[in-house]
């Protein structure tokens, strides 16, 4: 006869909650309580009584944790020494790990903060949730900055009409403008400034006439002087903190420095205060702020800050509603589409507007670098696990003698989910140091400005002790889980080698799989940047760009002056002025010819010299009528040229003569409508911007003299530059003496139209050399072990006649095909990935296959050296002393 | 001396009694018998942890027995100390009655 069993769902729970010292005298006392009950009460009795002394043992007398909190303190010091000394045992596999761990997370940490730096752009404004930037639609583009009535012709109260606008809507608290000089509107160049008797070069100039609401929008910390008093008045400066370092040196604040009179550009300012410098993750930023009552501009960057209760979609409605109250004539005007709000915090995100202030972040490459940083932070993880399986595989029989002696599941994967979270920690001191030393090299490869504090911050120190612990939990779950449910007895002798799982889709196979296609991914996708790099620079433009110098010069009479100066320097070979290759994009217009309908709004104008056009050694046939003696001649390069003839139905040389209407919309006495010109030639198309656009339309007036000049260049045949810089400085200055002479490379400037382009590149390519390092370490780690467990096999095979070369063979067949898996992989992805980069391009080259293979390719070469380094030891040994070995 | 209250001092006398063979369950049987009421058998182990740990009884496991499914018995036995405090407690008991002259 069956003996009774009491209920078995009660027993259990008394199991769960019961400490394990008591419990066997309890569940013992309680059977045979049952036993004798079942006997003389029957069984349902007997089973009601169980449950109710179960229930009655609930209480903190039988709890578990009430015994183990007593323990908890000296079993964790226990482990923490046990788990310090294991990890100073396997020096080999412990250096693998926490080398991985310390440049892996280093380089996410970077990641992390520069991608926390881009984001909180302009974040640090109060209230920048509810700041908007206004910008104007016009014509197909939209300005970022609005323009006064009388465009350069505004006095001060007509350039604040807007403001004075915009302040009666009860809706809007704030409202202010401003224009810096390192802008499109802002003129750029440089100032000299003049304080006691010294000459100083100035940068940018934050131009004002609304101090006090600058300061409301804005508020800037003062350092010196009072912000009452300094905004009250124009023709005041406020200083930047550097700026006031490098003109009165490190004490510059125990000098008298306020009341000081600086003059700019001949006009008297007085220094009334000094405040910090503005942020660098800020969408604007100056050396000082001019307060003055006209602002040399025609527009200004105009920005409102709304009050809780409104809506900024129905103030723009209204504000455009409104928009003939301050903008007489604007909504009859065709080309002009309405005014729009940017919110601050996106202005730093929008690429597709005029005149930005500062180069805008692109989103996709954020979440390039974010995913990235993810794919290291898996290979880190896949990593520690692998390392970590194979960390513990010696420890099999230490861990079967824990159990031995009593310790249960869970305390064994306690015990190994700890080593792998001490390590981890272990690491944070070493990952801090090497941060803050590679941080200056990032933000100079970035052109970023993330100070060192950041990463000192408790945020950020909280967060990565987080991380650190997460990577030890992730990586430390899979061996902890493993060994520890394994059976007691499989941990000694012959079950020690049976495997969980088959022998090739396996956990680690899947995970080494996984890291080779990141890896071959990544490699694939930095190669395809640095071709479009290549590609881009190696391009022909169209025009000469090599030995070009540029700077800018003050009107057509200093230059005409200073062409004659350069002209006895025997290096110069050719002075142009205007027309210098590689600008933003700048303001289009309407164009059409007289005699068809279509208007085309796409027109870019310029004005060049006939010396310009030598001087990049442009193809202009129609030019000899300069020559001839023409003052001027207009010419529209084939583009234009192509699409004008299209509509009209002819051949593109055929316009040569006809008439070319330019903002037909324009009515006025001369040509009734628009600007009649003539065509007087076609020019080749020559890439006047960015190799991201497709060619634009060129509407080019050229003339024998330019009539106004600000920018020249020189090209010049020299082996010296320094020398021949010099030389065109001395003859810059004897004739320019209100502006400091800022020379540059026609070629650095249109290298700088890719910038964020090669620097996310070599990011990329810095990041991927990191990950395949970090892949490659956990691959010989993890061969080191194969070798290990397997070196009885391989001795056997020794024996039985089998050479190295044979034996390092079958290990790199195994990788090889999940390498030849990974490649499979990979190629779709990264063609896919890359092509969709290439779209930003107008002019790009074509993702190719072979790319991908040869990244393949490359990783292979790697992987065989690895795993030949690793499993030779192994595989060289003599046969015999591994056979001997009891195990 | 040693403060103890009724059930404790019962359970004390119980396991003194019993002599080698107190235990859990059988302590609340014996109680069962001698007292006429019945105790859980988690009452009995809360107050048996508690004499142990003042001092009056010890333990050691042992004694397995099918009924219990195997597993050993926690017997408990009075020491020295267990001892001696019920004899003061009895003692003192005594005088007490002693002094009560309609029944002696």
């Amino acid at each position: 006869m069956n003996k009774p069993q009491p209920p078995r769902w009660a027993s259990r729970f008394l199991d769960w909650f019961c400490d394990e010292a008591l419990l066997e005298e309890i569940q013992g006392d309680l059977e045979e309580a049952f036993y004798h009950r079942y006997q003389s009460l029957g069984p349902q009795q007997a089973r009601q009584q169980y449950i109710t002394d179960v229930f009655t043992f609930f209480k903190p007398y039988a709890f578990e944790k009430y015994s183990r909190v007593k323990q908890f303190v000296p079993m964790l010091d226990h482990r923490i020494k046990i788990a310090l000394r294991n990890i100073l045992h396997h020096k080999r596999f412990t250096f693998i790990n926490a080398v991985g761990l310390i440049v892996g997370v280093s380089a996410i940490v970077l990641i992390s903060l520069y991608l926390n730096y881009e984001y909180t752009f302009d974040k640090m404004v109060p209230k920048y949730e509810r700041t908007y930037r206004l910008v104007n639609h016009y014509r197909d583009q939209v300005y970022t900055c609005m323009k006064f009535p009388g465009y350069y012709n505004s006095e001060g109260d007509d350039q604040m009409n807007l403001l004075r606008h915009l302040k009666n809507y009860p809706a809007v608290e704030k409202a202010c403008h401003f224009v810096p000089t390192q802008t499109a509107i802002g003129g750029g160049g440089r100032f000299f400034a003049n304080l006691d008797e010294q000459q100083f070069e100035l940068e940018n100039i934050l131009f004002t006439n609304t101090g006090t609401d600058l300061h409301d929008l804005f508020p800037q910390r003062f350092l010196l002087g009072d912000p009452g008093d300094a905004l009250a008045d124009y023709s005041s400066l406020i200083l930047s903190e550097s700026l006031s370092e490098r003109w009165f040196g490190e004490d510059w604040a125990k000098r008298r420095i306020l009341g000081k009179e600086v003059r700019i550009m001949d006009e008297p300012f007085i220094i009334k205060a000094v405040v910090e410098d503005a942020p660098a993750n800020s969408h604007f930023d100056f050396e000082l702020i001019l307060l003055q009552k006209d602002i040399p501009s025609w527009a200004a960057y105009t920005y409102i800050q709304l009050d809780e209760k409104n809506d900024i979609e129905q103030f723009m409605q209204q504000l455009n509603a409104d928009v003939d109250l301050f903008y007489p004539g604007y909504t009859e005007d065709v080309l002009s589409k309405g005014i729009q709000a940017v919110s601050l915090a996106d202005i730093h995100f929008t690429d597709d507007m005029l005149y930005e202030i500062k180069e805008v972040a692109n989103k996709n490459y954020l979440s390039t670098f974010a995913i990235v940083a993810l794919i290291i932070l898996l290979i880190i993880w896949t990593n520690y696990t692998n390392l970590s399986v194979a960390m513990y595989a010696d420890r099999q029989r230490e861990i079967g003698m824990r159990k031995v002696l009593g310790a249960r599941s869970q305390d064994v994967a306690g015990q190994l989910l700890l080593e792998a979270v001490a390590l981890a920690l272990l690491c944070l001191p070493f990952i801090l140091t090497l941060t803050s030393f590679a941080l200056p090299a990032f933000n100079e490869l970035m052109g970023s400005k993330i100070p060192t504090g950041q990463l000192f911050s408790i945020s950020s120190l909280l967060l990565l002790t987080l991380l650190l612990m997460l990577t030890g939990l992730i990586s430390g779950l899979y061996p902890a889980l493993v060994y520890s449910w394994r059976k007691t007895l499989h941990l000694f002798g012959q079950g020690a080698e049976k495997r969980l799982v088959s022998r090739y889709f396996n956990f680690r196979n899947g995970l080494i799989t996984l890291q080779f296609f990141l890896v071959v991914g990544l490699l694939s996708m930095t190669y395809f940047i640095y071709q479009q790099m290549q590609f881009i620079q190696q391009r022909d433009l169209g025009f000469t760009k090599e030995d070009v110098l540029y700077f800018e010069i003050d009107g057509a009479e200093k230059y005409e002056q200073l062409k004659t100066q350069l002209g006895a320097i025997p290096e110069v070979q050719a002075v142009g002025a205007g027309g210098v290759p590689g600008s933003d994009m700048y303001n289009q217009l309407t164009y059409k010819m007289k005699d068809t309908e279509v208007t085309l709004s796409d027109g870019t104008q310029q004005y060049i010299g006939l010396d310009a056009v030598r001087t990049l050694a442009l193809d202009c046939p129609a030019c000899e009528k300069l020559e001839a003696g023409k003052e001027r001649i207009f010419v529209i390069n084939r583009t234009a040229a192509e699409k004008l003839a299209k509509i009209k139905g002819v051949a593109p040389e055929e316009l040569i003569g006809d008439i070319l209407v330019t903002e037909p919309e324009w009515e006025n006495e001369e040509y009734g409508y628009g600007v009649h010109e003539t065509i007087d030639g076609i020019i080749d198309d020559y890439k006047y911007f960015s190799l991201k656009y497709p060619n634009q339309s060129l509407l080019i007036s050229i003339y024998r003299q330019s009539p106004w000049v600000y920018e020249m260049m020189v090209r010049a045949n020299t082996q010296d530059w320094s020398e021949t810089i010099k030389d065109v400085k001395s003859a810059y200055s004897s004739v320019e003496t209100e502006r400091p002479f800022v020379p540059n490379f026609l070629e650095d400037r249109l290298n700088q139209l890719y910038e964020s382009e090669a620097r996310s590149g070599k990011l990329l390519a810095i990041l991927g050399i990191i990950a395949i390092v970090l892949a490659m370490m956990g691959l010989a780690g993890v061969v080191a072990f194969l070798a290990y467990r397997r070196q009885k096999e391989i001795g056997i095979r020794k024996v039985l006649g089998a050479s190295v070369g044979s034996i390092l063979l079958r290990f790199q067949q195994e990788f090889g095909l999940l390498l030849l898996l990974a490649v499979v992989l990979a190629i779709p992805i990264s063609l896919l990935l890359a092509s969709r980069w290439l779209t930003g391009f107008a002019y790009h080259i074509q993702p190719q296959i072979w790319v991908v293979l040869g990244a393949g390719l490359a990783v292979l070469i790697l992987v065989v050296i690895v795993i030949s380094v690793q499993a030779h030891r192994a595989a060289s040994r003599p046969p015999m002393e591994v056979l001997r070995v009891n195990g | 001396m040693h403060s103890l209250g009724t059930l404790e001092e019962t359970i004390l006398l119980l396991v003194l009694a019993m002599n080698e063979d107190a235990y859990g369950f059988s302590v609340s049987e014996a109680y069962r018998e001698h007292m006429g009421k019945t105790i859980s058998i988690s009452a009995v182990h809360t107050v048996l942890s508690r004499l142990e740990k003042k001092g009056l009884i010890s333990s050691q496991l042992g004694g397995a027995t099918s009924e219990r499914g195997g597993r050993r018995k926690r017997i408990f036995t009075v020491t020295g100390v267990g001892e001696q405090a019920l004899a003061e407690i009895k003692a003192s008991r005594q005088k007490l009655w002693s002094r009560i002259p309609r029944l002696s």
